[in-house]
């Protein structure tokens, strides 16, 4: 059976690259899979998790937020920071969490930093939830 | 004529010296393999990036895009990359004049010409000529990383889209290999010509863009400036450890030459000591006959 070659990318290196059945991805508009065969496709990736399927395997990862890229059978996924679900560091993503929302409070939605503060909330918070299951 | 104790001493102290620009050589040397490699891998993210701006380029007619726009340009920022320590040769005077230079020859075009600085070096210098020092970013070097360089990309984005500056540019020394660096100052803001260096392999495949093209391109502009800060940075580390390493290798060289003379010289006073010791003797011997 055909393969799709799975790669997530961070600015820093390469994470993975390997060949699965499929990959869910959590893209602008909710999860997507990619089987092989997928149409050329370029979404926005939202902080979520990446799920990798061989076989009767899967592995899980967190990506926060990106892009990524649907073509020839390779999804690559360009991801400002990923980590496998099982590296997450909860006490760490908790006290990011703990520090954004409280950075956030007095600030407005017209403030420069409010934006960044908030990506930060929405990632951290999808970060523990892939920790928790 | 120095004694033959004060040589000895002065040989001792160069040797010293030398066992320090050795040793500062080999940790140069170890470090610029780890920059190098953090260079390398960080290509395939940037190649990536450039790929979908250019297919997205090639498939719309022409991208606007706020971060895209030039206007006439009055106000000027330069981000200057310096290291935090010296003796690394020529590497942060090299940026430092490369600046001065830029910012006299350019100093009627524009109205105001600010710095931005990274690196310890790079402020103490701008601070000593009295620049108008916009801001800077002590202890970056210890957290290179796209985080950072995420958070110099979105300030100046910031000023540049309130107006507040009208172009900026990037001063670096540019990784070229282990004993050869290169100054360059390119412009940063208001992008330029993204895409026009052709399509890739995916050019011919018509993507289909989720949520669309305008909401793909918007996240993907402000990534690709981060990229380039983030390159600057990863360059500058690896090129400040090249020249220092060969700042070290030719300091190690020049001390060893210089305990060569000096056993040379302090040989040839012991000899004519002794010489002289000697004559003595004889002439004293000679006087008793």
């Amino acid at each position: 059976m055909a393969k799709i070659t799975v790669e997530i990318v961070t600015p820093e290196r390469r994470m993975l690259q390997v060949q699965a059945d499929e990959a869910i991805v959590p893209g602008g508009e909710g999860l997507f899979g990619v089987r092989p065969g997928h149409t050329p496709f370029l979404s926005l990736v939202e902080p979520g998790p990446l799920t990798v399927r061989e076989g009767g395997s899967q592995q899980v990862w967190f990506v926060a937020g990106g892009f990524v890229q649907v073509a020839n059978d390779t999804v690559r996924v360009l991801a400002d920071q990923a980590e496998p679900a099982a590296n997450i560091d909860v006490e760490a993503a908790k006290r990011r969490l703990e520090e954004a929302q409280a950075r956030m409070k007095g600030m407005t939605a017209e403030d420069a930093r409010y934006q960044v503060e908030a990506a930060t909330v929405r990632r951290e918070t999808a970060r523990m939830a892939i920790a928790k299951r | 004529m120095a004694s033959l104790r004060d040589i000895r001493k002065r040989i001792r102290s160069v040797k010293n010296t030398q066992q320090i620009t050795k040793a500062m050589k080999m940790v140069a040397a170890a470090k610029l393999r780890k920059a190098q490699d953090a260079i390398i891998a960080a290509r395939p993210y940037a190649e990536s990036l450039d790929q979908m701006i250019a297919d997205l380029a090639a498939r719309s007619e022409g991208l606007a895009h706020p971060l895209l726009q030039s206007r006439p340009v009055k106000k000027v920022d330069v981000i200057v990359l310096t290291s935090d320590r010296g003796l690394a040769g020529g590497f942060n005077s090299n940026v430092t004049r490369r600046v001065s230079r830029f910012m006299f020859e350019n100093a009627k075009n524009y109205e105001a010409i600010r710095v931005i600085t990274i690196g310890r070096k790079g402020n103490e210098f701008f601070k000593r000529r009295g620049s108008e020092i916009l801001k800077d970013y002590p202890g970056l070097y210890s957290r290179v990383s796209f985080a950072t360089a995420q958070q110099v990309a979105e300030d100046v984005t910031a000023r540049f889209l309130a107006g507040e500056t009208d172009a900026v540019f990037l001063a670096y020394n540019e990784f070229i290999s282990a004993i050869s660096q290169k100054v360059v100052l390119s412009q940063m803001l208001p992008l330029q010509s993204v895409g026009s260096e052709g399509a890739g392999t995916t050019a011919m495949i018509d993507f289909e863009y989720e949520p669309d093209r305008r909401q793909v391109l918007d996240r993907l502009m402000p990534q690709a400036i981060a990229i380039k800060v983030y390159r600057a940075l990863l360059e500058s580390v690896a090129s400040e450890h090249g020249a220092r390493m060969s700042a070290m290798d030719n300091a190690t060289n020049n001390a060893s030459d210089m305990i060569g003379r000096l056993t040379l010289y302090y040989n040839r006073t012991r000899q004519a000591a002794i010489t002289k010791e000697l004559m003595e003797i004889v002439s004293g011997a000679e006087a008793l006959k």
